[in-house]
């Protein structure tokens, strides 16, 4: 691959000053390390770039909803491609613990691929999420597996699209698919494949997803296998180690910077979707030298709702914190949380046990990185923000086009303000933490859909007050033409308003309204809307949350925005 | 003296002014490079012109023609100096450049922001009108509001001025009588209208490249009088073109009005000159490979043609305009070797620049750089610009032993670890534009220019499996030489927005025909050559998506031919398609082009058999160790000659290496050709 055969020498572990013949842990030069660390990123970016070519979905092609990655036979994640989503470390994380747990690794043979899904039993965060691992063997040994995750539009469960909320139970989410082997050597299951197929919708695009995972691990399998034939099997498993601690390393001096103490936050998320009530998102850190212990020890139950997060999901999200916080141009695998240890209490929202619902993990997920960053804020002021919008504010509208009596569905997430920062403002209208989805342009919605967008623009005044203030909200509002139309949207911090820090004031809340042509004032909808019937005389005002402010706002001073 | 004609190309980068004369009659060529002004680039040039003139020994009334390639524009945008800028929009789409796509520009860096709008909240001013995506109205717009807004505008203070309203793409009535009152209004405003500048759908990509070429209008304008004046003094009358990012020429008058297109022309005439130098070196198919002092730039040609793109950004601010498609990376003899928290070596993107430059330029810097790895490895001359410009060995040696104690390694062991690093950021940044899009680079050959490219270019081929590196004649000097013989060029684009069916064929023939009139017409105005050729290019999607693929379009097109041609070129790209989906057209697009007279080739002489060399030294090329390598003059090579390496090339603007096992030979027009030896 690449750059390796430029000393036009094949690569062994023996090679280099502290060379070792002894295996495992045979020393490789910090030149070696990065080169190959290079070579095993690119090798996840050009899967990556191939998965998105060719999927059949606008989900994949262009949200960029999946992930590859090379994970090592201990359950390592050794790369990731550089571009995908910090929440889909959480399956990369569980699967091949998975896989081991069902197949022993002595019984894996060449052109055997395993998937899953589930939460709970196969090592996955939601279920849209469709986890690949194809092993890799060089020269007969098992040194890694190559690996995909996809968001798939549809996954079957009682609504289309399987994100809807209001359900209580995991089951009802969609098809629960546990680590099963899909290839035995080469030959796909068609029992197993037939059976899957037929519990999600939209046939079609579902295969050519699939296929478009399957043609991108077998695309990382003979880059491996290009690669093998410069650096052996030795050598291999010595860089994924080598690289490992070099992520460790790099963890631990930034942790080593953080002065020892214990530091803790919490904070309450609006509702479950269900019901509007508090719950508790607590953490608890404790920096001991180069090491974090870090605990959620107060924080609420699990809920019937599908905000809940799985163990894996947490880890991941800890990680995408810790890594904003510390590190950010550090490579993604599993040195970045060897530092760290994470324990939450079995059963709560952030450790939730079969059979929670968990389709929108990722609203709990954003108040964890807001929790990280409040408990920080006072030892990290120069990388931590006050509260961000810290919400994936979505909103669909579902109707007849009444030009060509088709059915239409237009989807949207909606960024926000992000939260203040020391000696600089907030974001103004960006999406914040975990998720990073661009908008549709207003030209491209109204030449596809019977909608006019009457106005986009950011609020003023929605930031926190501060010496530095909080990024602005986002205001869109829409209005049907010719028909009527139905809305259906989810949004957090619709009540419980973005903290400030240092005496800033909190961001506005986000909501959703109707405004009526001719009413005095608008109408107020619940922030988990649902169904709402829009006709032509009214418009729908989606208006997003504002970041947290940052120290007094009579400190204020020209210089400061 | 008789009366001579000579056309003249001119690129004015950040350190130096390179300017190529060629003599239209006999093709006989000269060659300047002088300091550049950044102050004032007109400054450096116009001394050039002048030397270059007197040391030919004619007059710079003989230059006849003369091709510019501009970075005024580009540093007007990149340092924020440009025009007080207003904006009038439609009510309700104030921030849109604000908001531009709602992500941040770095997943994990919550600490790096979007560049800041061009246009300040005060002098946005939403005008009471609206128009609906097939262009018919839904507001009015009327004669009060208006003068409305022309008050605000020309209260605001604004010099210039960039009318953007929703769907003018489609119909461009309201920004045309807003521009008419500002224009008959305030005479002295620079004002861009949306759908001149950019006339296709997406307000963000559209608003945002008009807002740039508004902020760099007024000092574009004043710079191109300025230079205009300067020649006209020294007595030359040459037509002058401006080049554009798509790596054709416009007139002086076009580039006032657009300067925009000039923003990302760096890099076309490169390509360009490597187009024009090749002849038949190459098949046709090539990857370019300029490395510079900072970064490298690579490129994608196929049968000649190199590959376009309108998805580009200047520091985070899109413009949706032709260009060649780059890939740029941190890659540069400037370049630092750095020792990371996890105890790896890297290598980039932080660059030494020119000043202080790397260690071994005497000019202060102290950290490795690439430059000082290829010194101490002997693969750099330590003499360089004909001994204007002496390398300190010492030096580099000093600040590479300095990273290579706390790696554990020797220095020369540490200095081929940074060549290396460097040329692997090189090969994934090829295979991003190869392998990532479905091509085998092995099936290329790799033209290396820049300054620093010919010495990693063997390197860089021999990891993609490459056979041919092809070294251009005067390989720091290629942007000028591409500017001689760059042509007219002109791009049209019509947004469109119809089925692909009867009905939307009979809009494409409409669209087809106008473009075709515009094209003639701009030829018949350039009164050039009746030569002017253009090409018709359509943008087609399956509806419901949201990207598109651009086909070109044949005169005898019909909806089944386009159809088929659609849904091959997307299983091509995508792996899949239905052959039956309903598609939709979104653009027309017409690239007109219209050649320049050329010089005469200029004969040369064949020899056969080695070079003499000048000498020998010791080149470090691997793990085993320095080898003796021969050393040869660039100017003492003619076509024909041929040697096998180990060898070194110097030459004033670049130093070339060859492997041990590797053949070079010289052609007939000045390329070196280096076959590589693969295992």
């Amino acid at each position: 691959m690449t750059d390796l055969s430029a000393d036009e020498t094949r690569m062994s572990a023996t090679e280099g000053p502290q060379g070792d013949s002894t295996g495992e842990r045979a020393a490789l030069s910090p030149i070696r390390l990065q080169l190959l660390q290079n070579a095993l990123t690119s090798i996840t970016d050009e899967m990556f770039s191939a998965l998105t070519r060719t999927a059949f979905s606008g989900n994949i092609k262009e949200r960029r909803d999946h992930s590859t990655a090379i994970i090592d036979i201990e359950g390592n994640l050794v790369a990731q491609a550089s571009q995908s989503l910090p929440i889909h470390l959480s399956g990369l994380i569980g699967l091949v613990g998975a896989i081991r747990a069902a197949h022993p690794l002595e019984t894996i043979r060449p052109g055997d691929m395993f998937i899953a899904n589930d939460p709970h039993e196969g090592g996955g965060s939601h279920l849209p999420d469709i986890n690949t691992a194809e092993p890799v063997f060089i020269g007969g040994t098992l040194v890694c597996f190559v690996c995909t995750i996809a968001h798939h539009s549809d996954i079957g469960g009682a609504r289309a699209g399987s994100m809807a909320s209001g359900l209580t139970e995991i089951w009802q989410e969609g098809i629960r698919i546990p680590l099963i082997k899909l290839y035995s050597a080469g030959r796909r299951i068609d029992d197993i494949w037939n059976m899957i197929l037929l519990n999600m919708r939209m046939r079609e695009e579902r295969l050519g997803d699939f296929n478009a995972q399957f043609a991108a691990s077998r695309l990382g399998l003979r880059r491996m296998e290009e690669l093998s034939a410069r650096v052996d099997a030795p050598t291999l498993r010595a860089a994924f180690a080598g690289i490992l601690d070099a992520t460790e390393r790099r963890m631990r001096s930034a942790i080593a910077a953080i002065p020892d103490g214990t530091y803790s936050f919490e904070d309450v998320m609006d509702g479950d979707g269900l019901e509007v009530f508090d719950i508790p998102i607590r953490v608890t850190m404790t920096v001991a030298g180069d090491a974090i212990a870090m605990d959620f020890a107060g924080t609420g139950a699990q809920v019937p709702g599908n905000i809940n997060l799985v163990f894996n999901g947490l880890q991941s999200t800890v990680s995408f914190a810790l890594k904003v916080l510390l590190d950010p141009r550090a490579p993604n695998n599993s040195g970045l949380l060897r530092p760290v240890t994470i324990t939450a209490p079995e059963g709560s929202v952030v450790n939730a046990v079969a059979p929670a619902a968990v389709a929108h993990r990722v609203q709990t997920g954003m108040r964890v990185v807001d929790v990280i960053f409040g408990a920080l804020a006072a030892v990290l002021p120069r990388a931590v923000t006050a509260a961000s919008n810290g919400s994936n504010t979505s909103a669909m509208f579902y109707g007849r086009n009444p030009r060509t009596g088709r059915e239409y569905v237009y989807f949207e997430t909606l960024g926000g303000g992000s939260g203040a920062r020391l000696g600089r403002d907030g974001k103004d209208g960006v999406q914040a933490g975990l998720t990073n989805t661009s908008n549709l342009p207003v030209e491209a919605i109204e030449a596809e859909y019977p909608l006019l967008v009457e106005g986009y623009n950011l609020i003023e005044g929605s930031g926190g007050a501060g010496r530095t203030r909080g990024g602005r909200g986002i205001a869109r509002a829409i209005r049907p033409l010719g028909h009527v139309t139905e809305f259906s949207g989810s949004g957090e911090r619709f009540r419980v308003a973005p903290w400030g820090l240092e005496g800033g004031a909190p961001g506005r809340t986000g909501q959703f309204s109707l405004r009526r042509d001719g009413a005095e004032a608008p109408e107020a909808l619940p922030e988990k809307a649902s169904r709402v019937t829009i006709g032509p005389d009214a418009v729908l005002v989606i208006e997003t949350p504002g970041g947290g402010g940052w120290g007094d706002p009579a400190g204020r001073k020209i210089g400061d925005a | 003296m008789p009366m001579q004609s000579w056309n003249v190309g001119i690129d004015v980068g950040g350190t130096f002014t390179d300017i190529a004369a060629v003599n239209l009659s006999d093709g006989r060529m000269e060659v300047l490079k002088l300091p550049s002004t950044p102050a004032s680039p007109d400054a450096a040039m116009l001394e050039g012109v002048a030397r270059l003139a007197a040391r030919i020994g004619i007059s710079p009334a003989d230059f006849i023609r003369f091709a510019h390639g501009t970075t005024v524009a580009t540093n007007a945008l990149i340092q924020e100096r440009g025009a007080r800028l207003a904006l009038v929009t439609t009510q309700g789409f104030r921030d849109v450049l604000e908001i531009g796509r709602q992500v941040r520009p770095h997943m994990f860096d919550f600490h790096t922001d979007a560049p800041r709008p061009l246009v300040p909240q005060e002098r946005r001013f939403e005008l009471r009108e609206r128009l609906l995506a097939d262009g018919s109205v839904h507001v009015p717009l009327d004669e009060d509001e208006i003068a409305r807004i022309v008050d605000a505008v020309a209260a605001s203070g604004a010099d210039a001025c960039v009318v953007c309203l929703l769907h003018a793409y489609r119909n461009p009535d309201h920004e045309r009588r807003i521009g008419a009152a500002l224009r008959s209004r305030l005479p002295d405003l620079f004002l861009s209208l949306s759908h001149e500048v950019h006339p296709e759908f997406r307000e963000f990509e559209r608003f945002s490249t008009t807002a740039i070429n508004g902020f760099v209008q007024p000092e574009m304008a004043r710079y191109l009088a300025r230079l205009e004046r300067g020649l006209a003094d020294l007595g030359c009358r040459a037509k002058i073109g401006i080049n554009q990012s798509s790596g054709g020429l416009m007139p002086l008058s076009r580039a006032a009005q657009l300067p925009v297109r000039t923003a990302l022309s760096g890099p076309a005439a490169g390509i360009v000159g490597v187009l024009e130098t090749l002849g038949d070196a190459s098949g046709g198919d090539f990857i370019t490979l300029d490395m510079g002092g900072t970064s490298a730039d690579v490129s994608l040609v196929r049968g000649f043609t190199p590959a376009f793109t309108y998805e580009r950004e200047i520091e985070g601010r899109p413009v949706k305009l032709a260009s060649v498609d780059i890939n740029a990376v941190g890659a540069g003899g400037g370049s630092v070797a750095w020792l990371d928290t996890d105890g790896l070596m890297k290598v980039g993107p932080q660059s030494a620049g020119a000043v202080p430059g790397p260690a071994c330029y005497r000019k202060g810097g102290d950290q490795p750089t690439v430059s000082d790895a290829n010194l101490a490895l002997g693969r750099l001359s330590p003499s360089l610009l004909d001994g204007a410009m002496e390398l300190d060995v010492a030096a580099a040696e000093r600040v590479i032993a300095a990273i290579a104690d706390p790696l554990g390694l020797t220095a020369q062991e540490t200095a081929l670890g940074i060549v290396e690093i460097v040329n692997a950021t090189m090969v994934g940044a090829i295979r991003q534009i190869s392998v990532e899009r479905g091509l085998d680079p092995s099936g290329f050959d790799l033209v290396a220019f820049g300054g620093a490219g010919p010495l990693h270019g063997a390197e860089v081929a021999r990891a993609l499996g490459i056979a041919r590196v092809i070294i251009p004649a005067r390989p720091g000097l290629l942007c000028a030489e591409g500017l001689l013989n760059a042509p007219l060029r002109e791009d049209y684009v019509q947004a469109l927005g119809v089925s692909l069916d009867p009905r939307g064929m009979a809009a494409l023939g409409d669209a087809a025909a106008e473009l075709m009139a515009r094209a003639r017409a701009w030829f018949e105005s350039e009164g050039e050559s009746a030569a002017g050729s253009a090409g018709l290019g359509v943008d087609l999607r399956f509806v419901g998506q949201n990207y598109e693929l651009r086909l070109p379009l044949p005169e005898d097109a019909t909806e089944d031919s386009l159809r088929a041609a659609f849904v091959a070129r997307h299983a091509e790209m995508y792996g899949h398609a239905d052959a039956h989906a309903p598609i939709e057209i979104v653009a027309l697009r017409a690239e007109a082009v219209m050649p320049l007279p050329r010089a005469a080739e200029a004969a040369a002489r064949a020899v056969s058999g080695p070079p003499v060399p000048t000498g020998t030294r010791d080149v470090t090329y691997g793990p085993e160790g320095p080898l003796t390598a021969q050393v040869f003059r660039r100017d003492g090579l003619s076509a024909g000659h041929r040697f096998a390496g180990p060898a070194i090339v110097e030459q004033v603007d670049s130093t070339i290496v060859i492997g041990p096992r590797d053949i070079a030979h010289a052609d007939g027009r000045g390329n070196l050709i280096i076959e590589l030896t693969h295992d």
